[in-house]
């Protein structure tokens, strides 16, 4: 007996679940980029698959992103509110995660 | 108890560790190579990471464990006696498998290596009767299928998500690159994931042995040192890296960028938590893969290299037979007595030597993992994606 309901159940909840979780992560990364803190991070190590990155280059990303965050047409309140969003939006993440975490351990949910 | 009896439970308990061992390296993988794709974690530090993640894993739950036989060999009245040489020579079919998967770089199921070793010995201790096709169909064979098909749908979508949410019509800096942050807790879930689930498996192999000579009795749980020996047997794998499968799902399958990574990460991580806390046994393995197929799909101006796909594919339709075959060869002569016994365990020591040292003739390492496909991205200057050509305008 194939069991299509469980099947269902398992595509709805790892869909919700997914969504969720990459949902509010990219909407704080949007929101930060509001506020104009947009984050530059580097490889780790020059493992990036399609783009080897130089020293150079990555200054230069970083200078290109202080550039436009200076050039940010929202007011210094606006700002924080945007800020604020993108914490609110990583806090929804992470509490997304934890959920997933509570899930898998029996012992938290008997 | 009788020497032989002994024996054969020291090398039962010893295979079953080297089993977790091979699954170990060859699932970390599953976890770390996306982020070492994109560079949001050092190879070192990857498998490091998911290897604390699997030891902690391994402790939070026996659920899986409990249940590992699955029905699918038929047990006790009308069906089949479970030896310890039956598992002997189920075993020794999973890691040959497993071990030659690791060598061709194929990102195989360890637990369908598991699986078809049990069958094909079951299949020689007591026929075609043994095997509850019902249940191989709906629990191994449907979910082989199914699961790689909703990662990657649903991987899919989040990778949609993630760019659309993200995207600048403007050309200014999207902050892309903030995914690698996330990919560091994304994986780090799928490993604490797959400790909670492959670490069971061979725990519940050690505990069914014990059971089948008497050692402990079927209603007790799973006792506390063979969880303990579990643990660090896959967390020790997971160390030690299966670069190999890593270097296949990476950069294999497709140019993993961090927001791909990061949905392909979650995707994974979801599908395998909703499915083991609603009991529906998936392979770690091929959610993994799907995720990155779909993610790579997903992303404008990607492609997904279909030919390493259906190597992978083809991995998964032989893992089971494969498995299964070895399996039933090493029952056959395992079943000649102790001396079977020693002379299986001697053939299968000898192939996975031998196995590692063709291994060593081109080795890939943390050092090596991706870095020829870096290199590429060198030489070659590639152009923008179409789509900020476009809308920079």
């Amino acid at each position: 007996m194939i069991d299509w309901m469980a099947f269902v159940i398992v595509l709805a909840a790892a869909l919700a679940g997914t969504v969720a979780v990459v949902g509010f992560y990219s909407l704080g990364l949007k929101m930060l980029v509001r506020a104009g803190r947009v984050p530059v991070v580097s490889p780790a190590e020059f493992t990036d698959a399609i783009t080897v990155l130089t020293p150079a280059e990555i200054k230069s990303a970083a200078k290109k992103a202080a550039k436009a965050a200076r050039k940010n047409p929202l007011s210094p309140l606006q700002k924080k509110i945007a800020q604020f969003a993108a914490y609110a939006c990583f806090t929804l993440c992470g509490a997304a995660v934890l959920f997933g975490i509570y899930l898998i351990v029996p012992a938290l949910h008997g | 108890m009788p020497l032989d009896i002994s024996l054969i439970i020291v090398l039962v308990i010893a295979l079953a560790l080297f089993f977790d061992f091979t699954n170990g390296f060859h699932d970390t993988a599953n976890a770390m190579a996306t982020p070492i794709a994109t560079g949001a974690l050092k190879p070192k530090t990857a498998v490091t990471l998911a290897a604390i993640l699997n030891l902690i894993g391994a402790f939070l739950s026996t659920e899986v464990a409990k249940t590992i036989s699955g029905g699918i060999i038929k047990e006790g009245e009308g069906g089949v006696m479970i030896t310890p040489e039956l598992i002997f020579a189920g075993l020794i079919g999973a890691i040959v498998w497993n071990m030659l998967t690791w060598l061709l770089g194929l990102p195989s199921s360890s637990s369908h290596a598991l699986f078809g070793g049990l069958i094909g010995a079951a299949l020689v201790g007591a026929g075609i009767g043994a095997i509850d096709f019902g249940v191989l169909t709906s629990k191994v064979l449907l979910p082989a299928i199914l699961a790689p098909l909703t990662a990657g749908l649903i991987a899919f979508i989040a990778t949609k998500l993630a760019y659309g949410v993200t995207r600048r019509y403007d050309g200014k800096p999207d902050g892309r690159s903030g995914f690698r942050y996330g990919q560091v807790f994304s994986s780090s879930l799928v490993a604490l994931a797959h400790g909670t689930n492959d670490a069971q498996k061979t725990m519940g192999v050690i505990t069914l042995a014990l059971i089948s000579v008497n050692l402990q009795s079927p209603s007790e749980g799973v006792q506390t040192w063979v969880v303990v020996v579990c643990a660090f047997a896959i967390a020790l794998g997971t160390y030690v890296g299966g670069w190999r499968i890593i270097k296949t799902l990476g950069t294999g399958l497709t140019d993993v960028k961090p927001a791909q990574g990061f949905a392909a990460e979650t995707s994974t991580a979801a599908t395998i938590l909703a499915s083991s806390h609603l009991g529906f046994a998936l392979s770690t393995t091929q959610v993994a893969s799907g995720s990155v197929i779909g993610s790579g799909l997903g992303r404008r101006g990607s492609t997904v290299r279909w030919k390493t796909a259906g190597r992978i594919g083809i991995g998964w339709l032989l893992t089971l037979p494969a498995a299964g075959i070895v399996g039933a060869i090493a029952a056959v002569i395992a079943h000649l007595g102790t001396w079977g016994v020693i002379f299986d365990a001697v053939v299968g020591v000898g192939t996975i030597l031998f196995i590692f040292l063709r291994s060593r003739r081109d080795q890939v390492g943390h050092h090596n993992v991706v870095s020829d496909v870096a290199a590429s991205g060198e030489a070659v200057v590639i152009a923008p994606e179409p789509e900020s050509k476009k809308v920079a305008k």
